[in-house]
């Protein structure tokens, strides 16, 4: 069988939103689970809570549903997403930061969650010296990420967690590759400062 | 090719960590590397600090993703099922405008108490515009149809007319006129539009029986999802009540819209500790049956696991 390549993936993409904008309701949905998971990674990754990523997943996506007929191809859709995104999470972190709620704990369906305990539960250590340490380290990296500022987070967690390249971050941020990079470079000097002892 | 320093390449590993060097800057940074032990000891360090970072990664449950989708899923439904966001763009802002100019905005801020209510009965057929004018001996300005045409004796030709007027009443909800058309326009079949403005002139008053029983017939025979939801916003504050829970019970077994039945069983138990009787246990062990949706299914489990009770009919 021949492999699909980037253009393949392109042109399909293409037909898909075209499809979507003449209001397929499939070609819709199989925009957003092409994209979902990536979406609700970030989310979660950048709000540390389930309900919030939950939101914004839903509120992204609504939009994108509303807009996409205004959808000009002028970047690509994995751009125009994530700029739709990431402008939500910015604002939920701003909002955060004016309300000062940083609760460890939240309530889910699945019971409370520590939002970075839950998320590296599947990697626990059984040796219960390490399983320590590991927590000790979650904290403080948690720290460390909720004293960086909402720009710094979002190059920091676009680049370390989605592993997007410095000059996509500056397309969806609408800024330069140079300004993400010197951004990401501020991130990462605060965390390694603060993680010194520990590793 | 310069080079390079100790310090030189030291500034540059977070950037060979990310991959984002150029191909001719990593070569730089890679020969120092084979050349020098310190660096590549420190290079490794600056490798275990970005490991650590990735201890912090958020990976999602698939238990929320597959929430987030159902959700998604029915609330496209609930907007294609409601009108067009620019009709009711429209609309509101017509409606605003007009209630903003009959009544200077000030007259309907007091407690929301006054509502204003403009009625037109888009069922009848129009006459042909002709009819309106003086000529035809037809003055009144009104809606009109022709139910009887004949000859009359002399000659002439006599056309029975219906003629339905438009006219303006303004009053607040305690007026029975006000209240009474409020609640017809609430039901007015051929006009979601009208229903869902009602609906919300309405739900502020829910503490009435008559409303409440407009809100509730709303909820159960409604052929707009968009209304449906309204008419639970009203109830919201009389979940606890008998006839209430039990149209909610019945939304949440039998509505066909997923985003609906997720607000009926939010409202229903919205105060578990206390509402959880054994007619609401038996109702959510009935959708645990017939429930199509994951979100739904999981939600009943957990309450029902919570209060002990079985998540089977036996």
């Amino acid at each position: 069988m021949a492999r699909e390549t980037g253009l393949d993936v392109q042109i399909d993409e293409t037909a898909l939103i075209r499809a979507a904008q003449q209001g397929d309701h499939d070609a819709f949905e199989r925009l957003v689970r092409a994209y979902d998971q990536s979406v609700l990674r970030l989310a979660m990754n950048l709000l540390r809570s389930p309900e919030d990523a939950r939101d914004v997943y839903q509120e992204a996506f609504l939009r994108v549903h509303r807009n996409l007929h205004s959808f000009r191809f002028d970047c690509s859709f994995h751009t125009w997403l994530y700029r739709i995104v990431t402008n939500l999470c910015l604002d939920q972190i701003r909002k955060r930061k004016v309300r000062k709620e940083e609760a460890t704990v939240v309530a889910t369906g699945e019971g409370p969650l520590d939002r970075l305990d839950a998320v590296a539960e599947q990697r626990a250590d059984t040796d219960p010296e390490r399983r320590l340490f590991s927590g000790q380290l979650r904290r403080r990296i948690k720290e460390v990420l909720n004293n960086l500022t909402p720009r710094e987070r979002m190059v920091f967690e676009l680049r370390h967690y989605q592993g997007l390249r410095l000059k996509q971050i500056g397309e969806i941020l609408g800024t330069s590759e140079e300004a993400a990079k010197n951004c990401l470079f501020r991130a990462t000097q605060k965390m390694r400062a603060a993680l010194g002892d520990f590793v | 090719m310069s080079v390079m320093t100790c310090a030189d390449a030291r500034s540059q590993f977070w950037l060979l960590e990310y991959g984002e060097l150029s191909f001719d800057e990593e070569e730089r940074v890679e020969t120092h590397l084979d050349a020098c032990a310190d660096c590549r000891a420190a290079f490794e360090r600056e490798k275990e600090v970005y490991a650590a970072f990735n201890t912090a990664a958020a990976e999602p449950p698939p238990s929320l993703l597959r929430q987030c989708r159902a959700e998604l899923a029915s609330r496209l439904e609930s907007e294609e099922h409601s009108p067009a966001p620019d009709a009711r763009r429209v609309f509101s802002g017509w409606w605003e405008q007009f209630t903003h100019a009959l009544t200077g905005g000030f007259i309907l801020r007091p407690a929301g108490a006054l509502a204003m209510l403009v009625l037109g009965f888009a069922g009848a057929r129009f006459m042909p515009n002709f009819l309106n004018s003086p000529a035809a001996g037809v003055t009144e300005a009104g809606m009109n149809r022709v139910r009887d045409v004949k000859a009359a004796a002399n000659g002439q030709i006599q056309i029975l007319v219906d003629e339905t007027r438009q006219r303006t009443l303004a009053g607040g909800l305690d007026d029975s006129r006000i209240r009474g058309l409020l609640l017809e326009a609430a039901k007015d079949p051929s006009d979601a539009g009208l229903r869902q403005q009602s609906l919300s002139l309405l739900n502020a008053h829910a503490q009435s029986a008559d409303i409440r029983d407009a809100l509730i017939y709303a909820l159960q025979h409604d052929q707009n999802a968009g209304v449906r939801l309204n008419a639970m916003t009203g109830l919201k504050a009389f979940a606890a009540e008998p006839e209430v829970r039990g149209a909610l019970s019945q939304t949440l077994l039998s509505d066909p819209n997923p985003g609906i039945r997720m607000q009926a069983i939010d409202l229903l138990t919205q105060d578990s500790a206390t509402n959880m009787d054994r007619q609401m246990v038996g109702t959510l062990q009935e959708l645990m049956l017939r429930e199509d949706n994951e979100y739904l299914r999981q939600r009943s489990q957990k309450i029902l696991e919570a209060i002990n009770a079985s998540t089977e009919i036996y």
